[in-house]
Formats: structure tokens, sequence, C-alpha cells
């Protein structure tokens, strides 16, 4: 389980490993990717989970990752941003379609902590890559506020994902 | 130009009026995962609006107390303070969002 927590880590800190730092176009792309992937194993967990606390907390990250998704697009569509494919992005795809895989192989008990875990290693990694990585190079206002205000949710998925988990022990 | 001042001045007093005007009363605003105010005080017997601003549900939830539920992105609501005291409350699903209702 370990690796794959650490895996996800690595790859949003591979943000700050860019030969160049990511420009608005990446960023958005960035911002998108991330949140795909958590609705995603998200959708995943809604069907599989077994605890009423981890069904929850999957329709939960739909829910709060699609209305992200949904600013981010109309802010990049309002800004005239194409948002732009990046190895920050393909990495996390990837990540997430590997995430997946794994997930539809476990079931019950599991599967939870399987889920649970990956979304606590994830989230953290994504706070970090805000902080590290996204805040820091985003050029347009708009976009670095955006940004900026999405993170207090992500510490609130974090904190949530972590009092699942100690509850699942 | 002799005209321009007062109607400058009108319009800036106009705008320092409306910046000044106090929050609804009685209202907590959800915005950026957080309660603004994060600590209100209100009267025994007050209504206070609890008005979600964020694009995703929150709770009100001050367990053995009160508990709102899910809010939606947009809605708003409203819990009648008939009891005396301090209450902390947070969103379970954010839990970081810390608020605290005061009932005099």
């Amino acid at each position: 389980m370990k690796y794959r927590i650490l895996a996800a880590a690595a790859v949003l800190a591979a943000g700050s490993a860019f030969a160049q730092a990511p420009n608005d176009a990446q960023i958005a792309h960035i911002v998108v990717t991330a949140n795909q992937v958590d609705i995603d194993a998200g959708k995943v967990a809604e069907k599989k989970g077994s605890s009423a606390d981890v069904k929850a907390f999957a329709k939960q990250m739909v829910t709060d990752h699609t209305a992200v998704n949904k600013q981010a697009t109309d802010l990049a569509k309002k800004l005239g941003v194409k948002p732009e494919d990046n190895p920050t992005s393909e990495s996390l795809k990837k990540g997430g379609q590997d995430n997946v895989k794994k997930l539809n192989g476990l079931k019950g008990k599991e599967f939870d902590k399987a889920y649970v875990d990956q979304e606590v290693g994830y989230h953290q990694a994504v706070l970090d890559a805000i902080d590290k990585t996204l805040i820091p190079n985003a050029k347009n206002a708009e976009l670095k506020a955006l940004i900026e205000k999405v993170r207090p949710a992500i510490q609130g998925h974090l904190d949530h994902a972590k009092q699942i988990q100690s509850k699942l022990g | 130009m002799r005209l321009a001042s007062p109607f400058v001045a009108a319009v800036a007093f106009a705008g320092a009026a409306a910046l000044a005007a106090p929050a609804a009363k009685d209202t907590v605003v959800m915005d950026g995962v957080a309660y603004q105010p994060a600590t209100i005080t209100v009267k025994r017997g007050a209504t206070v609006s609890f008005v979600n601003k964020d694009p995703y549900p929150h709770t009100v939830t001050s367990a053995g107390n009160f508990d709102s539920k899910e809010i939606a992105a947009g809605k708003t609501w409203k819990y009648t303070a008939k009891k005396a005291g301090r209450f902390d409350y947070i969103c379970t699903l954010h839990p970081n969002m810390k608020g605290t209702l005061v009932v005099e």
C-alpha cells in the first residue's frame, strides 16, 4: 500500500522537477487532471466501498472535485487558456489508472483501507504540489486565486480521510 | 469641473456607506472552506442563517446540539437558537472548518 502513496507523492512532487516552471496552461491542465483522478477513484469507491463512511466520503470527493473542475474549466475558457498536457499530468493520469485497476481487484475492508490510504496520500501530495509548484508558478492572478481558494478544501479532504483512516484501524 | 466635485464626493460617500454596511445580521457565510465570521454571538431565540457560497456542500454540526446535514452549494440553512450557551461546530465534510455560535 505504502508504495502507492509514495508513487502519488512522487508524481506530484515531479511538478517541481519541471525543466522549466510550468506555465499557466500547464498548471490548468494539472489542476483538471488531479481532480479527475480523484473523481475516477471516488466513482469506484462509491460502488465498491463497504463501510457507510467510505461510500459517503467517495461521494463527497466526486461532488467536490467535480465542482472544482467546473470552476477551473470555466476560468480557463474565460481567460482563453487552453489547458496544455505535460509530463506531470501524464504521470498523474497513469498513477490514477493504476490505482483504479488495483482498487477494482479488492473488496470489503481491504478495499476500504486501500482507498482511504490512497486518499490520504493523494491529498497530502496535492497540498504539497499546490504550495511548492502551482501557487508559486501561477502567473495569472485569477488562476492563482482559484488554487488558493481550493487549498483549504483539499486540507479538509485530507483531515476527513485521516479521520476515516483511524476509524478503519 | 465645478459640478464634478460634489458628484464625485456623493459617489465616494455612497461607496463608503456600502462598504461600511454591516453583514446581514445573524448570518454566517461559508466561503473558501471557512465560516465567516468564525464566531457569532446572537440573542436567544434569534434565527441564524448559514449561507453556503462555496461550490461544494458543507455542514454546520455541533455534536449533540445541532446538525444541518449537507447544505448544498448556494443554499442556506436556518437555525433558531433556543438554548443559551457556547456551541463549537464543524463541517463534518471538511473538519478543518470550525466555528462557534454563542447564544446569550
